[in-house]
């Protein structure tokens, strides 16, 4: 019981020009995913341009080269191909999954999107209106809001700090040059990763390669500017009407490349990861019904894990829910995980892995990943055994090292009583 | 948790060319296949193979249960539905199918309260449970090697839940909170509810919230939950389904061993009242200054596939796609691309065991006054009444509805969820396995028939959301 399972995932790692792709082949079904990124995203975009990579991103699918955006449109989804490209906090991403029937048309159409995007003007007006509306809806809820405050707040003077979808006030002044300049900027053929899984061979894939990014423009993306430490700022109330409050709350994190990372990821685990088993949903949910859920851990940006949870209660019992929380976070702190959570975490991270390989969109987005944090290809292969290595009195380091009940940051969005 | 629809799983990953083959199952079991080749009449036969090649049979006590076999990753995912949700709700309890789905979590004879989850997660698997409007769900997805753990503890739950007493008012507080989280604090969802209420009536079994209205949520009481229980939760009103790396031999044995001793009992069947009496389409409107942009939802009576008019279910799905799905459709061409809305959506399903609506819905741009769009939306309607639709649209929207359902083989949840939601709710398998066909032999005029029955002389309501 609870022995690491002997699962893995052979990676093929393909030499292409300007990088390497890796590839997980399965030819149970006739289906095949590829994911691919740059480093930059919305992090890029100028100062009062925000938006313009997540604009460009939303336009390269409507409408290039000799189709509009309702020929481009329906030439996906008659063929029952899913392209689509995201400008993310740090990331530019674009992703493909297809029947193998329909793989070259897919190839050929993502290629299309990336060399030869149109820009229509009623095109660009329509997908600006919709970001628009995106943009006002998201702060209609008060987890909107403090979402929208924490990172404002924690990262004032770091592309972190600002919605990577733009704002109203960008969104309105965007012009189709700077969207245009945001896709130069970053689609080149250095610093690309690239992953696939599903029905193809190596061979396949690498032509598919040549055809998908061999006319992309040489060089690189600027670097994304580094994350500056967390800014520990207290506690902040934004007021709006609301039968609950949402809070947001966090601190510094670490690096990925710190040897504590995995120790730091399972301690995490036992704190406030997700499902029931964790000291955070037991104290709050399970023996107090202070909120529906609350989950904390390291959200992946600019190469660091920054330290984020949310958790949403009734206005008049917010504050003992922030208590509550404070408290396990020193309790953390001060003491580290038992034998028994260690064992328990280390076996369910270790026991899911599987999971993880069942659907190919998920296996391609997954190494992905893995590869934006540069991780090597035999990174997923060691972990069931450098999971087991790990020692309780390292996890019980990392949360003295880590964690600061005290320093928390906290946003609540809503009417709280008592704070 | 939103039910997943046969709709939203099988067509919005985008699918591929008609008369594509779908793939072959990669095992077939040793059991009656549900729909065998016998039932397929014509057409090229790998392109009418069952999707997920699913073989079933029932138990002595009344259980079906479910094989959909794979072997692509040695995972399973284990669904026990039970046919009925928030609409079996008693009157003026409503959310007690919700209240048992969390109180089912508290423990049985062998399985202290909470330890469910804590095992399920210890042996690396996931765990969860959802209520929709027609059933109740509790799922895993684990390691193949651990079917039998899990199969036990639901086995043991579903032969009898503890509900203590003791956890009874912490979990009611957990409920609250999860409705102030949904609904209370989400002007777009409070919206929501209160058309469903105004349109059926805020005590109808469709007017009422699945999670239940604050103070019936309040007024629940443990008795009401047990009864519930007794009343819904027997084996002939349940349905088991696996699907992934199992052999249905050692299916049978497991489902044999571990659910067999569930004693049969008689299940209480649905008694779901009729629609109010067709009034035209009532006008509906909440100002709310929590809101920046003026939405329209406006929701018409329709059959089902299993009640009123059934002939039309099957062409409604092809005329909500060729209305509303992707920028090629009607209604995109007529409301967003021409800078009314920022979005428009038409959405149907009649994989329910009653009555439903056929809906729009459409966000209005900014500066663009709320009657101008709602005009270009009726003008659009009356056109397609007085012109009908080309076979050409028809073809085109069946293609794109259809030919990518083998994508819902990439990933491990797609089958359970569609073959439980469909048999739990009284469909038969068939219209899961089969419904690629059954919408490719849809033809225009079917369609306009259809549109004809519900947007002629339309019953609903036609509401609006605006910033105050």
């Amino acid at each position: 019981m609870n022995a690491p399972s002997g699962f893995s995932v052979p990676i093929q790692v393909l030499p292409f020009a300007g990088g390497s792709a890796w590839l997980v082949e399965d030819h149970s079904l006739p289906i095949v995913s590829v994911s691919w990124s740059w480093a930059g995203g919305a992090s890029l975009d100028p100062a009062g341009g925000e938006g313009a990579a997540a604009q460009a991103a939303a336009l390269l699918t409507e409408g290039a080269g000799e189709l509009d955006a309702i020929g481009f449109a329906d030439a996906l989804r008659d063929q029952a191909i899913n392209l689509g490209f995201a400008a993310g906090r740090d990331q530019f991403e674009g992703s493909l999954r297809a029947l193998t029937d329909a793989l070259p048309d897919a190839v050929r159409l993502a290629a299309l999107a990336m060399t030869r995007p149109r820009f229509d003007s009623a095109a660009v007006d329509r997908v600006r209106a919709r970001a628009l509306a995106n943009e006002r809806r998201a702060l209609e809820t008060p987890r909107g809001q403090a979402s929208r405050s924490f990172w404002a707040a924690a990262f004032p003077n770091h592309p972190a700090g600002r919605p990577s979808a733009g704002t109203a006030a960008s969104l309105a002044s965007l012009t189709v040059p700077q969207m245009q300049a945001a896709l130069a900027r970053q689609m080149r053929r250095e610093g690309l990763l690239v992953t696939a899984s599903g029905a193809i061979t190596p061979a396949t894939l690498a032509s598919l390669l040549a055809e998908l990014f061999g006319a992309l423009p040489a060089g690189a993306a600027p670097l994304a500017p580094a994350l500056p430490a967390f800014h520990r700022f207290g506690q902040q109330v934004v007021t709006m009407p609301a039968p609950q409050s949402t809070a947001v709350f966090g601190q510094q994190g670490l690096a990925i490349t710190d040897p504590d990372w995995e120790a730091a990821q399972v301690m995490l685990r036992v704190l406030g990861g997700g499902g029931f088993s964790s000291r955070l949903m037991q104290a709050v949910r399970e023996e107090r019904g202070l909120a529906y859920g609350i989950s904390a851990g390291l959200d992946l940006m600019f190469h660091r894990g920054v330290l984020v949870g949310a958790v949403a209660s009734e206005n008049a019992r917010v504050a003992e829910t922030l208590a509550v929380t404070r408290a396990e976070w020193r309790r953390m702190a001060d003491t580290g995980p038992t034998e028994v959570e260690l064992a328990d975490a280390v076996a369910y991270l270790t026991g899911a892995l599987p999971l993880q390989f069942v659907d190919s969109r998920r296996i391609a987005d997954g190494l992905l990943t893995l590869r934006q944090n540069n991780r090597a290809p035999d990174w997923l292969a060691g972990r069931p055994a450098r999971l087991a290595a790990l020692q309780r009195d390292q996890l019980a380091a990392v949360a003295g090292r880590l964690l600061r009940a005290d320093d928390l940051s906290v946003v609540i969005a809503g009417q709280p009583a008592g704070l | 948790m939103a039910k997943l629809t046969r709709r939203t799983c099988l067509t919005t990953a985008a699918l591929g060319a008609a008369g594509l083959p779908l793939a072959a199952p990669t095992a077939q079991g040793q059991g009656q296949p549900l729909a065998g080749p016998a039932l397929v009449q014509s057409g090229p036969p790998v392109a009418e193979r069952a999707l997920f090649g699913a073989s079933s049979w029932t138990l002595p006590n009344g259980l079906r249960v479910v094989l959909a076999e794979s072997r692509r990753a040695p995972v399973v995912a284990h669904y026990l539905f039970y046919g009925a949700g928030g609409g079996e709700d008693p009157a003026g309890k409503s959310g007690t199918a919700h209240f048992l789905e969390h109180m089912m979590f508290k423990g049985s004879a062998h399985v202290a309260p909470g330890a469910i989850s804590l095992i399920v997660a210890k042996q690396g698997g996931q765990d969860n449970a959802f209520t929709s409007r027609d059933v109740t769900a509790y799922h895993q997805h684990i390691e193949a090697s651990r079917l039998e753990l899990v199969m036990r503890m639901e086995a043991d739950r579903f032969a009898g839940p503890t509900l203590p007493a003791e956890t009874l008012e912490a979990e009611r507080l957990v409920i609250l909170e999860e409705r102030r989280q949904r609904t209370d604090a989400n002007p777009r969802a409070k919206f929501w509810e209160a058309q469903e209420a105004a349109l059926w009536g805020a005590q109808h079994w469709h007017g009422r919230p699945i999670i239940g209205w604050e103070d019936e949520i309040r007024a629940i009481t443990r008795d009401d939950l047990a009864a519930f229980y007794a009343q819904r939760y027997a084996p002939a009103n349940a349905v088991l389904v696996v699907a992934g790396d199992v052999r249905e031999a050692e299916l049978r044995r497991l489902a044999e061993d571990l659910y067999g001793g569930v004693p049969a009992r008689p299940a209480q069947g649905r008694h779901r009242a009729p629609p109010p009496a067709p009034n035209g389409v009532q006008r509906f409107e909440l100002k709310d200054p929590a809101v920046r942009e003026a939405s329209l939802m406006r929701q018409v009576m329709a059959p089902g596939m299993l009640v009123g008019e059934t002939r039309h279910a099957y062409p409604l799905e092809v005329l909500a796609h060729l209305l509303g799905s992707g920028p090629g459709s009607r209604l995109n061409r007529a409301l967003v691309q021409t800078g009314l809305a920022t979005s428009v959506g038409v959405s149907y399903s009649g994989d329910v065991p009653s009555f439903t609506t056929f809906s729009f819905a459409t966000t209005a741009r900014q500066g663009v006054q709320p009657a101008r769009l709602e005009a270009a939306l009726d003008a659009e309607l009356a056109r397609l009444l007085d012109h009908g639709v080309t076979e050409d649209e028809v073809r085109r929207s069946i293609r794109q509805l259809t030919a990518g359902a083998v994508l819902a083989l990439d990933g491990l949840g797609a089958a359970p969820r569609l073959l439980g939601d469909a048999l739990a709710t009284g469909l038969s398998i068939d219209t899961v396995e089969f419904w690629p066909r059954h919408i490719r032999e849809v033809t225009a005029p079917q369609v306009m028939a259809a549109a004809q029955a519900v947007l002629a002389a339309p019953a609903g309501i036609n509401g609006w959301h605006l910033p105050a």
